[in-house]
């Protein structure tokens, strides 16, 4: 019986930079999410700024899109890449909401 | 040392540790130093001080520093987190003269006998092979000893004093890092059964229970220096022990590529690996978020002071949260996935990555309890910040951040033209190594790791003499 094999698709060498930039902005743009959702909601920043938050967060969704597809993934690892996405989407808002009961529970 | 405030044994202990800590921590340096000379000078110490001999030190060293000033750490907050003195704390000193002791015979071994007959003595007496865990058996069994004692004295400390949140995870997390040491001790002849045995123990204590660690020192750090609520900090610690093992553990598949272990590790390693980072993410915020909070309570109250009660160890502590981000985030997301590890796997982007995800993620933060550890130890109230600490800070950052740049280049060189162009053949191979770019990335490597030795050396006088200092609120 002959076992099916995974074999990769060959990258581009051009794509190569494209892909190390565009990985390393996954978490740099996600980060900026995160930071200034934070802010915004421990006031250090106005709530004008929080629309930023969230473009941050569609440019890690770009990001994430433009690696993935340079490197080839496959159907699986697409749909990881999304639940990544999505689960950086609801993260500051869960790590808030208990931060803000903990908050309340002790101060009040 | 002039005066010593150190009123608790387990204190007095942990500044031991702390102690052999940092001269292994400058050996690391040294023999790096070494190593990354004979890159640009291959004839340097040629069959004196091999290249191979060199970086076994080095990064063995560096495991060994850092596990020293973990056990350190707990020694270190043990009295605080339980309000007892540390049970066993006799034993305790016992097994730190014998941890010591088999080290250094460990690092004299290596230095002064360095290869063996390549049979079974050779794994005892000698080396056993495997890359960061090249300890003998015979130390290996002493390590097993050793820790289980160190264990003890945590249980029992823990069970019989108050045991708070952060005293709770330890428990679990040194427990765990302690047990994982053990799957790395078998023997196999077959070497995808002995990688995938010995990846448990650096994969799961790198990205699982040293994080967590670094997460439990992180709530300390925070609750010390800059009065952080007990109740939020635990909860985030919480989170991201969650986090940290829910993404860590399975996260080992990215070791698994091509090793020989089946192909079912790709998708379990691609999708890990992804939601790695999160955590790290989440720490960040954690530590600036807990800052801002205890500052604008303070400014709220019309104290124009900072909260900080130790400038140079919270710099440190503020430098792991991005470092631990950048080092270990975005230099190890690089390259997580299969489809471009097949590329980087074994070029410089690794070193890269190892280099300022182990800074970053731990040296940062052990550094930070060293000058907690000075603080104490000399009565100070409120430290700030000297010159030399300032010196030595961004010395050894910048030269870290400078050596990783450095290395990046020279990786990035071999993936296009070692692996992508020349399809990862000998030939290739050489190739890679000739071009200008990896030359120079391997003459600025050097130049940054000087300025990072020196920037030791200025740390080292600073942790000596920063608590004589007179500026100091006492």
């Amino acid at each position: 019986m002959v076992q099916e094999a995974l074999i990769l698709q060959d990258i581009q060498i051009d794509d190569f930079l494209t892909i190390f930039v565009s990985s390393g902005l996954v978490l740099v743009f996600g980060g900026f999410y995160v930071g200034i959702y934070t802010a915004v909601k421990t006031k250090l920043l106005k709530n004008w700024a929080m629309p930023f938050a969230y473009l941050f967060w569609i440019l890690t969704c770009y990001c994430f899109y433009l690696m993935g597809s340079l490197m080839h993934v496959n159907d699986f690892t697409a749909k990881a890449l999304m639940v990544a996405a999505i689960g950086l989407l609801l993260l500051p808002h869960a790590v808030y909401y208990m931060q803000d009961q903990v908050h309340k529970k002790n101060e009040h | 040392m002039a005066n010593n405030y150190l009123t608790s044994e387990s204190k007095k202990l942990a500044t031991w540790y702390f102690t052999f800590a940092a001269i292994l921590f400058g050996a690391q340096l040294l023999f790096g130093l070494v190593a990354a000379i004979q890159f640009v000078v291959p004839g340097f110490l040629f069959e004196i001080l091999d290249f191979s001999v060199a970086r076994m030190v080095h990064i063995n060293a560096l495991v060994v520093w850092m596990v020293f000033a973990m056990m350190g750490s707990v020694y270190w907050l043990l009295p605080d987190e339980t309000g007892i003195e540390t049970v066993g704390i006799g034993l305790g000193k016992l097994l730190y003269w014998v941890f010591v002791a088999a080290i250094t015979v460990v690092v004299l071994v290596y230095l002064f006998v360095q290869v063996g007959p390549a049979d079974i003595t050779t794994i005892w007496f000698i080396n056993e092979g495997r890359e960061y865990l090249e300890a003998p058996r015979w130390a290996d069994i002493g390590i097993v000893i050793v820790v289980l004692g160190f264990i003890y004295n945590l249980y029992a400390t823990g069970m019989k004093g108050n045991r708070s949140g952060i005293i709770t995870v330890l428990m679990a997390d040194m427990l765990a890092f302690a047990g994982i040491y053990l799957a790395g001790m078998g023997y196999t002849d077959n070497i995808s059964m002995d990688q995938f045995w010995w990846w448990w123990v650096i994969h799961m204590w790198v990205e699982a229970t040293w994080e967590v660690f670094v997460g439990s020192i992180a709530a300390y750090g925070l609750i010390t220096m800059i009065g952080a609520h007990r109740k939020t900090v635990e909860m985030w610690l919480w989170i991201e022990v969650a986090m940290l093992f829910g993404s860590g553990i399975l996260g080992i598949g990215h070791h698994y590529f091509w090793i020989g272990t089946p192909e079912y590790w790709w998708e379990i390693g691609a999708l890990f690996s992804a939601l790695e980072p999160l955590p790290l993410v989440a720490m960040f915020i954690h530590v600036l978020y807990d800052w801002g909070k205890m500052q604008g309570e303070q400014d709220a109250q019309g104290k124009e002071v900072s909260v900080i009660s130790n400038k140079p160890a919270f710099t440190w502590f503020v430098l792991n949260a991005f470092g631990n981000f950048v080092g270990a985030g975005i230099w190890g997301f690089f390259h997580t996935f299969p489809q471009v590890n097949l590329y980087t796997h074994g070029t410089q982007f690794t070193s890269a990555h190892g280099h300022l995800a182990f800074f970053g993620a731990y040296a940062t933060i052990l550094i930070g309890m060293f000058y907690l550890a000075v603080q104490g130890k000399n009565g100070i109230k409120v430290m700030y910040t000297t010159k030399k600490s300032i010196w030595a800070t961004c010395m050894i950052f910048g030269g870290v951040l400078g050596m990783t740049a450095a290395l990046t280049m020279a990786g990035y060189v071999q993936v296009l033209v070692s692996r992508a162009q020349m399809g990862a053949t000998w030939a290739g191979y050489f190739d890679g190594q000739a071009g200008v770019w990896f030359a120079q990335g391997m003459d600025w490597r050097l130049i940054m790791g000087v300025i990072t030795f020196v920037g030791f050396i200025v740390l080292m006088i600073d942790l000596l003499s920063i608590g004589k200092a007179a500026h100091h609120e006492r």
